[in-house]
């Protein structure tokens, strides 16, 4: 009963958005910590689709370094 | 016949015509593999987020293709020969790509006009980016 009430919607589906470019940094940016994690879903509440999705372009705009491994890395 | 998308970050300190020709000859690459390049964006010169051989900036472009599977392992040997690419990857669309791309088709058509003048300003994702590709191609001409 409780746990109903705690329940959010995707935001990714809110904003109508089917597929994650890795190459979009200011919306990837969003889902990460200031350290650069990704945060996980039962904070964000994005769909577990929509999860393995945004993962899967957080890691590759990683590896482009288009986003840090670490945010402390360079500083 | 698949849908892929390569992105390779260079060398910022190369001169633009050798970038020019690295992107050159990657298209033709693909087009000798029996693909079919869809697109050439080259993104210029960006600061990575970190760095790459003791490198802080990198000059990225990407290549929009049509193709067998075997040329990205093509592209992939052209790029490890290379020492002036930092960073490259090669992925295939997946269904979720194809799916937005299905849904916005009447963008995705002129597009594919500009493949062929690669060394004319290329859609580049922000305007300041858009005009240093501009000013490059105004020197080497």
């Amino acid at each position: 009963m409780y746990k109903q009430k705690r329940r959010r919607n995707c935001p990714f589906a809110q904003a109508g958005i089917v597929y994650i470019d890795f190459k979009d940094e200011k919306l990837l940016k969003k889902y990460l910590t200031e350290q650069g994690k990704i945060i996980p879903r039962h904070t964000s509440g994005a769909s577990a689709k929509m999860q393995r999705q945004l993962a899967r372009a957080v890691k590759r705009a990683r590896h482009l370094a288009l986003l840090p491994y670490s945010a402390d890395f360079t500083r | 016949m698949a849908i892929y998308e390569t992105v390779v970050i260079l060398d910022s300190l190369l001169p633009p015509k050798e970038i020019d020709d690295f992107v050159e000859r990657c298209s033709s690459v693909i087009a000798e593999h029996g693909g079919k390049v869809r697109t050439i964006e080259k993104w210029g010169k960006r600061r990575l987020a970190y760095e790459i051989q003791k490198k802080q900036y990198g000059f990225y472009f990407s290549v929009e293709f049509e193709g067998e599977g075997e040329i990205p392992a093509i592209l992939q040997s052209e790029y490890n020969f290379n020492d002036n690419v930092l960073r490259y990857l090669t992925y295939r669309y997946d269904k979720h790509k194809l799916q937005s791309m299905s849904s916005q088709k009447p963008s995705a058509k002129p597009v594919e006009v500009r493949s062929s003048a690669p060394a004319e300003a290329e859609p580049v994702k922000k305007v300041e980016k858009a005009s240093e590709v501009d000013e490059k191609n105004e020197e080497e001409a």
